[in-house]
């Protein structure tokens, strides 16, 4: 005879304020199989816990429902409840009372408490059919990938081959540095960018655990947590990377000129090139997009001059695979198109710019050596006005979010204007000053004080071009009046977006975004750097804006996760996998069809007991096998059964109801 | 033959009359058959919107259903106020049946609202329905040599979500308009700047500022003339162009025009039909620039764009 135990949670306010717990508590208790229930402010507490564990021994029970949040939440918390008290921990059913009732039925309590009486009712059928199950051991593959190489892959790969882990480390462009690589100082202690970011880049070159792979791409992952296959494409670079010295022949001597992308287009690269000098690896690749030999079949110039015959246009791409046991996914940020902002004249005026140009242009080794200057004419502009939340906090045109770093790096813009050209003078157009971290505060008032840069609090409605000048146009809130600045120079605080490619890798990887393009993290709070993928984990913009310090952070918490998941020898798996009775089989295979994790194999075997003659049946790589049930769903013989979702315990809860 | 519903409002039947006459030329020319709304009522304006929500919307809706009994599809509006008063109330009847139905309960005897049938402005409809090409086939005496302000003002455009046409901050439709008859549009910021509206009869001050500013930066701009599709906008920067002279003690000169009197010049209907002599600023020092061959001077290049060239070498 079962004796089962239901354990209500009060979830604070979020279950008792919409749902009567006292009388969920009395429906459990007239099923005759219950032979104890109580309720609890919070259940997944210690206090809460230790109920479950003394009721268990006190009142012998042979199943456990609780009646909570999603078992998303703290399935896991309560199984381990049950192991502490001596039972298997897949005796526990969780009904959803939380998700599934009190937050979706907030306005009629009578409809809530009856759903959250169904709930438990069908738990408690289900968790009588309950079995004991084990978990499962898999074998776990110690190397990490890691996609994308700016200031977030660096640092994560850096600190998982600091733990002799293997780890691959993906970039799509042939340099790694990302972003980082194009700062000229960084908030609130400018120190310079490059020179914080350069020896990091060249660790991760010399690194005996890091295997480095640019200009290539992720284009598959399959498998599970541990035991991952990567293919990765790399890109032809048309340069044999063994023989090349990085002599810079070839780009000094190549005569096609592309717009810079490094510089943001303010100067010009080569067809051959290397993103900058301090590339790592510092080797060229060819663009083929421009290319003149690649395209039209002409020039070859830079193979000519190279004296180590280093350039192969016969190149191809090349397509290589990993196994691996983990992902870090650092993909990064893009700058929003400010276009939408007509009334600025954006893409009308020269002299309107993106922060990023104007990073470069202050930049020491940036297109204009370290000088700002106005692009239509050159001249070095006295007057700048700086204007933030360009796309940002701005539904009507932009995005609704706060890109977070863009008070901070336009106060850096205007002390570094201050050193560059002492006799100029910021105006800077903000809507709130979010100042938040450690140093950040004072670091504005430094702005402000050391500079003397005029902080505007209100919206700018119109720029127009005035003779040289570019007059704008805004409000100056807190004294109520229209103010109008003539600048030579503006520039834009654009909104930070995640790349476009993101829907697309996130769909590649089997995890999820958000509508802005944003790779989603599996809690905000308690879960900030996994996935809901097992195995897979974010650093960086990719999962939302940040800045350098927050990204380090992050990353160096992947690299953590990375470590712990790769402590053991192998990795515990949920028993709750399917598996195939033989004796109904009938080898139709349909199952090897539908398992979108390619899990189930075919075998042959004897026809009956002892015959030579075989026929052919279904069989389950448990490594492989996620639990999803679609195999059990198709089966026509009934043959598949799912651990956990047995027949028995899904007819239970119908009864239930 | 297109045949379209004409809602010619108030002004053209006063002030701007020679934005009537010209839009009936320019329509003839193009093959377009008008059918005046026959007893169409006061728009609003300003004053019904301002003061009661109901009187805003039923005076609009009347002259919308008595267009439906047109069975035109569309309607078009010279004047930028009607037409404002007239989209809008379409925009808000369409979306909220409850609204129209309430709305249309006070006026008895009309017939039911329906929604059958589209408002654009005459700017709209020529840019859209007859279409620059359509334009340009049929002018004869191109106004080349004119260097021209398009002023569009605030209402045409604007709000985005109910007009859906052209761009809310720096449209372009009217510019591509008088480049089709052969004249030059000006890089012109101004084009959607407020120039004071009605602020003309009770606050005057206003306008002398906010059109002063429009004429200067259309000055600045290098036009000859400015060109506009509203009569308020139109009074505003022609009749109160002496006051602001006066008063900023400087000399703009800047004839303006409406967009139709220029096509039907262009079209080759002679000057006099165009009822020039209303104008408060002479119109002929424009004129005088037809014909006139310019020629653009090569933009010299940048000092920056030269060096990064040498950088790069």
């Amino acid at each position: 005879m079962a004796r089962v135990g239901v354990f209500v949670c009060f979830c604070g306010a979020n279950i008792a304020d919409f749902v009567d717990v006292k009388a969920v508590i009395e429906e459990a208790k007239t099923i005759k199989e219950v032979k104890y229930a109580i309720d609890y402010k919070y259940m997944c507490s210690d206090p809460g816990q230790q109920m479950i564990r003394d009721a268990i021994v006190q009142y012998r029970l042979t199943s456990i429902v609780v009646a909570a949040c999603s078992p998303r939440m703290h399935e896991k918390t309560f199984r381990k409840a049950l192991s502490d008290a001596g039972m298997n921990p897949y005796l526990l059913e969780v009904a959803n009372i939380r998700e599934h009732s009190s937050w979706v039925h907030q306005k009629d309590k009578k409809a809530a408490t009856e759903k959250a009486g169904d709930l438990v009712r069908m738990a408690v059928a289900k968790s009588i059919a309950n079995e004991q199950l084990h978990e499962i051991s898999v074998p776990v593959t110690k190397r990490a990938l890691v996609i994308g190489g700016g200031i977030a892959g660096i640092q994560a790969a850096l600190d998982i081959a600091d733990a002799r882990i293997p780890v691959t480390l993906v970039e799509r462009s042939p340099s790694i540095g990302g972003r980082m690589a194009q700062l000229d100082e960084t908030f609130p202690t400018l120190d310079c960018s490059q020179c914080i970011l350069t020896p990091k880049m060249v660790d991760v070159a010399s690194h005996p655990y890091i295997e480095l792979i640019p200009y290539s791409e992720v284009i598959e992952l399959d498998g599970y947590v541990g035991n991952y296959k990567a293919k990765i494409r790399k890109k032809a670079s048309y340069v044999n990377f063994k023989t090349c010295t990085g002599c810079g022949t070839c780009w000094q001597k190549c005569p096609v000129k592309v717009p810079n992308e490094f510089n943001c287009g303010i100067d010009n690269r080569k067809a051959i090139y290397t993103p900058f000098p301090q590339a790592v690896p510092n080797k060229p690749v060819i663009d083929a997009e421009h290319c003149t030999m690649l395209l039209k079949g002409k020039c070859g110039i830079c193979a000519k001059f190279c004296e180590k015959g280093s350039i192969d246009f016969k190149m191809q791409d090349e397509v290589i695979e990993r196994e691996i046991g983990a992902v870090v996914v650092a993909t990064g940020y893009d700058l929003w198109d400010a276009r939408p902002y007509e009334e600025y004249g954006v893409g009308r005026y020269k002299d309107i710019i993106n922060s990023l140009e104007f990073e470069r242009m202050v930049s020491a080794n940036g297109p204009t050596g370290g000088v700002p200057v106005r692009p239509s004419d050159g001249k070095v502009p006295k007057t700048v006005v700086f204007i933030k939340c360009i796309g940002s906090r701005d539904e009507a045109k932009g995005i609704e979010y706060c890109s977070k770093i863009c008070c901070m790096y336009t106060a850096k813009h205007a002390v570094l204007l201050h050193h560059k050209v002492h006799d100029s003078r910021a105006y800077i157009f903000y809507m709130d000053i979010r100042a938040a971290g450690k140093g950040y505060e004072e670091f504005v008032k430094r702005a402000q004080v050391e500079t003397g840069a005029i902080y505007l609090r209100g919206r700018v409605s119109k720029i127009y071009q005035k003779g040289e000048k570019l007059m704008v146009r805004g409000e100056d809130a807190q004294l109520g009046q229209e103010v109008e600045v003539e600048a030579d120079l503006v520039v834009l605080a654009t909104a930070i977006i995640p790349y476009k490619s993101n829907p697309a890798l996130a769909r590649l990887l089997g995890i999820s975004y958000d509508k802005y393009g944003y790779l989603s993290e599996a809690h905000p709070k308690l879960r900030p750097v996994e996935t809901a993928k097992a195995g897979i984990f974010l650093a960086g913009c990719t999962q939302a804006p940040k800045d350098i310090p927050e990204t380090v952070a992050q990353a160096s918490a992947c690299a953590a996760k990375v470590c712990g998941l790769f402590a053991g020898d192998t990795l515990k798996k949920d028993p709750m996998i399917s598996t195939v009775n033989r004796e109904f089989c009938s080898g139709c295979q349909n199952c090897v069809k539908v398992c979108p994790y390619q899990a189930i194999v075919t075998e042959d075997i004897p026809l009956g007991h002892g015959a030579k003659e075989m026929r052919t049946v279904a069989k389950i790589n448990e490594g492989v096998c996620q639990g999803c049930g679609s195999c059990v769903a198709i089966c026509r013989s009934m043959a598949i059964s799912l651990a956990g979702f047995t027949d028995p315990q899904i007819i239970n809860e119908i009864v239930a109801i | 033959m297109k045949k379209v519903t004409y809602f010619p409002g108030c002004s053209a039947h006063g002030t701007s009359e020679e934005f009537d006459q010209t839009v009936k030329m320019v329509m003839k020319t193009l093959d377009v058959e008008m059918e005046e709304i026959p007893d169409w009522n006061c728009c609003g304006a300003t004053s019904a919107h301002t003061m009661n929500e109901s009187l805003a919307y039923a005076l609009p809706l009347r002259n919308l259903v008595l267009a439906e009994r047109l069975h035109n599809d569309t309607m078009t509006i010279p004047c930028a106020s009607c037409y404002q008063r007239m989209k809008v109330t379409k925009a808000h009847m369409d979306e909220d049946p409850a609204l129209a139905g309430r709305i249309n309960s006070t006026i008895v005897g009309e017939g039911s609202y329906e929604g059958k049938v589209a408002v654009k402005s005459m700017l709209q409809y020529c840019y859209e329905d007859v279409g620059l090409d359509a334009i340009k086939a049929k002018v004869t005496s191109p106004i080349s040599g004119m260097k021209l302000a398009c002023y569009y003002g605030c209402l045409l455009t604007r709000p985005k979500a109910i007009t859906q046409f052209d761009s809310p901050e720096y449209p372009m439709s009217m510019d591509h308009i008088v480049e089709a008859l052969g004249a030059k549009a000006t890089a012109f910021d101004f084009k959607t700047e407020c120039c004071g509206a009605s602020f003309s009869i009770s606050d005057t001050d206003v306008v002398l500022q906010l059109s002063g500013k429009i004429l200067e930066m259309a000055k600045e701009s290098g036009a000859h003339a400015i060109v506009v599709a509203c009569p308020l906008c139109q009074s505003n920067l022609d009749m109160r162009q002496p006051d602001i002279e006066k008063k900023y003690k400087i000399k703009y000169n800047l004839p303006v025009f409406y967009l139709t009197q220029l096509m039907a010049m262009a079209f080759g209907y002679p000057k006099d039909k165009m009822m020039f002599a209303k104008h408060i600023i002479p119109v002929d020092s424009a004129l005088a620039h037809i014909g006139e061959v310019t020629e653009e001077p090569k933009p010299a290049k940048s000092k920056k764009a030269v060096k990064a060239e040498s950088e790069a070498e």
